[in-house]
């Protein structure tokens, strides 16, 4: 049965990168090749490997506690059915987590943008010529990045960039080199990425030690692909000039005020984070109430109909549900592999084949082009244990720094590309193309540079 | 300090009563109460976090859950309606008799209220008595009837209303048990209203001018509307089928019919470029579908949520046995609370008020709560979601409803109940004890 599901999200994937040629929505396919790998899943038989795992174990010992006398009577398969409904809805959760923050970013970022907002950095921003602006976008999405996470700093740099460069092939290189450094930025500090958080929380690295050697691999990375594009680049980032002026006059009201909150609630997520110990999700929310009551306080003179387009119901309108939902039966069909431990064994299998664990560590990185990184750096942190290889050792750092920014390789490799790919709808062929080849050559030219650097300027733990 | 997060719940609750004189959307109302409610549970008790943590995740996943299905059955229905499918069913009524319709359009919304959700059955119920009853006086009557049949309608079957699908997917009730045991009960209660303006109705259906138009608009075919309204109802109707399977959550079900239903609407036109195709493919579905209610329910469903981790809810639920005692008595109160509030949160409340320890599945509670929850609502035009929908469609006013139709759905309602009182120890598999 596991072969079969391992076959069924293959051929999903084959179906999402194929979208435009079998002209089959990409959200369709990833919704079914979700729910297809946890229904087979759900009507299969347990494997011996997963009755003696330790989740399988602990949660039998949960059961016990809340039936009592009642467990007993439960039969093998039935045993096996509850855990594969208690695994679904612990993925769920963290499922949702992210699908809620992500339609609470991008409403926010709606809604600023609804008041034109952006058009006071935008204007900024005055030079006409592609590469310099390339310049700027990238090294300001690299810094963003290290504090906020990957998801909002690509999500905000996208918006800037649609109103700096009209042209659309042109913006489709931005949106790319935006999903590069996004995800560069994040690896270098603790608090940027999702897995280098878990690397930290977890024990494995620390804060100051990370920083110092992974700065230059994660600059580098960002670097490589960027002097390339310096090259290559060719076109214009497209005629703005008149639009300009006309908006210039009918500036909308309350258009400063929302961009402060906007940027003020996207930047108070972590502080909130800090504060409660709640999940992100609800810092995103917190800050999208209090927009959405101010948007439709600021304007008490407009109709009902008018004042529609500046309200967070507008904005929800015009938010991209589809992608929410590719989201969800992308990371269902994952989090079904997960379950299964799928992944777990993948992982081992390489390990014992291999042998060196730095060529393991850089196929995990490459690996997390094509499935979600967490539940590769999960599966990485129960593979090496502490005790023999301790904290700030090469293999955690390394890992950091891989499953960080190996997934700029594919467009549907990071939570940033995937959220690109549906404010900008770029092609998943078009970046395979055009993006994929200078994004490998930056994680290789990284990867080289934190090992030869590890010597120097690591903790010497190996 | 739980008196803190009470008020902080009463102030949000007010608020969205108040949605319309103070002019804030009800969901950004509802997001901020959520978010304010945990927010002071985590911070006045810092020591157990991780424990608050793990409510939270708990709950989210519930959350989700409801909110997935509710997202895939609204893309399902606007899809169906972007082929015209529904046509199916309104081009077959051609009587001109203003009482024989009237009863062909409650039992026709009280059916399809059954499968879809109360909101669009309402939606799409309206839409079709506007090209029907020209005589806007008469068509008010029918719109008030409709209010009723759908709610009515929603009751009886896990997929047809929001309150009821909460209670299947929490697993305090079953489908084909709820099925038996609320069907006379629902059945009665749009029945008995009927009756009465059967006697009562007065006046003719009007002449439509538009009628030579309209005998045109009919005569067009679209292509792939037949196949799209078969396949988006067998998609509805099999979500409980997937579930006894599969032993999965509902969404799940929803979301392969969703996505089998979002396959065949692109295949269906392979002639069409991408912009005349458009309209007709589920992307565009979704940016119709009312996300901002997705939303308002998010965030009410956190604030409940939040009360029940704080077990403030079971300690309500201790108060209101102590004080008034018998069961049956609390959920009709709680059913006639929800033509003033919204069902979801008094609903998400009793579910966290009775244990399942203490009333399992299909317990005559969950039941009479799917019931009463239900069409409680019809009494004010306030009080349910299709309420709200034909109100701000065909511009009804409050106190022509609270005239005219109030107490008609009053009557029905309690008939309904005592139908289910009477019934239920013949019907229900768990029979009371006592």
């Amino acid at each position: 049965m596991e072969t079969i599901i391992i076959i069924v999200f293959v051929i999903g994937y084959f179906c999402i990168a194929l979208e435009h040629p079998i002209k089959i929505n990409k959200t369709a396919s990833a919704i079914l090749t979700g729910v297809l790998c946890w229904t087979l899943y759900a009507l299969s038989s347990p494997t011996e490997s997963l009755t003696n795992s330790v989740q399988f174990n602990d949660f039998l010992e949960q059961l016990k506690l809340q039936l009592g006398d009642k467990f007993a009577a439960l039969g093998q398969q039935e045993l096996f059915r509850s855990f594969v409904v208690s695994e679904l809805s612990h993925h769920l959760a963290s499922i949702s987590e992210i699908l809620f923050f992500l339609m609470g970013a991008m409403t926010i970022v709606e809604l600023v943008d609804a008041h034109h907002g952006f058009r006071y950095i935008t204007d900024r921003i005055s030079t006409k010529n592609p590469k310099t602006l390339l310049w700027i976008i990238c090294w300001v999405t690299f810094f963003l990045s290290s504090v906020l996470d990957n998801l909002t700093t690509a999500i905000v740099m996208v918006s800037l960039i649609r109103k700096l460069i009209p042209n659309k092939d042109m913006r489709l290189f931005f949106a790319g080199m935006i999903v590069i450094a996004a995800n560069a930025g994040g690896a270098w500090t603790p608090i940027g990425d999702v897995t280098t958080t878990m690397l930290w929380i977890g024990g494995q690295i620390s804060t100051v030690s990370i920083m110092k050697v992974m700065f230059l691999p994660s600059v580098i990375c960002m670097l490589t692909p960027l002097l390339f594009l310096s090259f290559t680049l060719k076109g214009e980032l497209g005629e703005t000039q008149e639009h300009h002026v006309k908006h210039e006059a009918d500036m909308v009201k309350g258009g400063k005020l929302m961009l402060i909150l906007g940027i003020g609630a996207l930047v108070s997520v972590p502080i909130f984070k800090t504060l409660t110990h709640l999940p992100p999700y609800i810092g995103m929310l917190a800050g999208l109430g209090i927009l959405w009551v101010v948007s439709e306080m600021i304007h008490p003179e407009l109709d009902d109909a008018v004042k529609k387009n500046y309200t967070a119901a507008g904005a929800l309108s015009r938010i991209d549900v589809p992608s929410v939902l590719f989201f969800l039966g992308i990371l269902l069909a994952v989090g079904a592999l997960e379950s299964m431990l799928t992944l777990h064994h993948f992982a081992e299998y390489l390990a014992h084949t291999i042998g060196d664990n730095r060529i393991i560590i850089t196929l995990i990185g490459l690996l997390s082009a094509i499935v979600d990184n967490v539940p590769l750096v999960a599966a990485s942190m129960g593979m090496y244990s502490l005790d023999v290889y301790p904290m700030d050792h090469l293999i955690w750092e390394y890992l950091a720094y891989c499953a960080g920014t190996g997934g700029s390789i594919l467009i549907i490799g990071s939570a940033a590309g995937v959220a690109v790919m549906g404010m900008e709808k770029v092609d998943f062929i078009w970046y395979a193309r055009k993006i994929s080849f200078v994004a490998m050559i930056g994680y290789f030219a990284g990867a080289a540079c934190y090992l030869l650097l590890e010597p120097f300027l690591g903790s010497g733990v190996h | 300090m739980e008196i803190v997060v009470i008020i902080i719940f009463v102030i949000g609750y007010l608020l969205i009563a108040l949605e319309h004189p103070i002019k804030v959307n009800k969901a950004a109302t509802a997001i901020i109460t959520g978010v304010l409610c945990w927010t002071v549970y985590a911070l006045m008790d810092s020591e157990s976090i991780k424990h608050i943590g793990e409510q939270l995740g708990h709950h989210l996943s519930e959350i989700a859950a409801i909110l997935f299905f509710l997202m895939g059955a609204m893309t399902i229905v606007e899809l169906i309606d972007a082929y015209h499918g529904f046509r199916i069913i309104t081009d077959r009524i051609t009587t001109k008799n203003a009482k024989t319709l009237l009863w062909v359009i409650c039992w026709v919304t009280f059916f399809l209220s059954a499968i879809l959700d109360n909101l669009t059955t309402a939606i799409v119920m309206v839409s079709l008595t506007r090209k029907l009853v020209p005589d806007k006086d008469m068509r008010l009557f029918f719109c008030g009837m409709i209010v009723i049949g759908a709610n009515a309608g929603g009751a009886w079957s896990p997929i047809g209303d929001v309150t009821t699908t909460m209670l299947w997917i929490g697993g305090q009730i079953s489908s084909v048990n709820i099925i038996k045991t609320l069907l006379l009960p629902s059945i009665v209660c749009m029945v008995i209203p009927l009756i009465y303006l059967q006697f009562t109705l007065k006046g003719n259906l009007g002449h439509d001018k538009q009628a030579a138009e309209t005998g045109d608009y009919q005569k067009t075919h679209f292509r792939g509307s037949n196949l799209m309204f078969i396949v988006g109802i067998c998609g509805l109707i099999s979500v409980p089928v997937f579930k006894t399977l599969t032993h999965l959550p509902p969404y799940l079900g929803m979301l392969l019919a969703l996505g089998v239903l979002w396959v065949i609407s692109e295949l269906i036109n392979p002639e069409m470029d991408e912009s005349e195709k458009k309209p007709y493919t589920a992307s565009h579905a979704l940016t119709r579908i009312d996300v901002p209610s997705v939303l308002f329910f998010l965030g009410i469903l956190l604030a409940v949520s939040c009360l029940q981790s704080m077990e403030i809810l079971s300690h309500f639920a201790a108060y209101l046995d102590n004080t008034i005692g018998d069961n049956r008595i609390i959920i009709t109160l709680i059913g006639i609370l929800s033509a003033i509030v919204d069902n979801v949160p008094l609903v998400a409340a009793s579910m966290g008020m009775y244990s399942l320890e203490a009333y399992h599945m299909d317990h005559m509670i969950w039941e009479y709560l799917a019931y009463c929850a239900g069409t409680g609502g019809s009494i004010l035009i306030i009080g349910s979601a299709a309420g709200v929908a034909v109100m701000g469609m065909e511009k009804i006013d409050f106190i022509w409803y609270l005239k005219r139709i109030s107490l008609l759905a009053t009557l029905g309602y309690f008939a309904g109940a005592v139908v289910y009182l009477i019934i239920y120890p013949y019907l229900a598999v768990h029979p009371p004890v006592n």
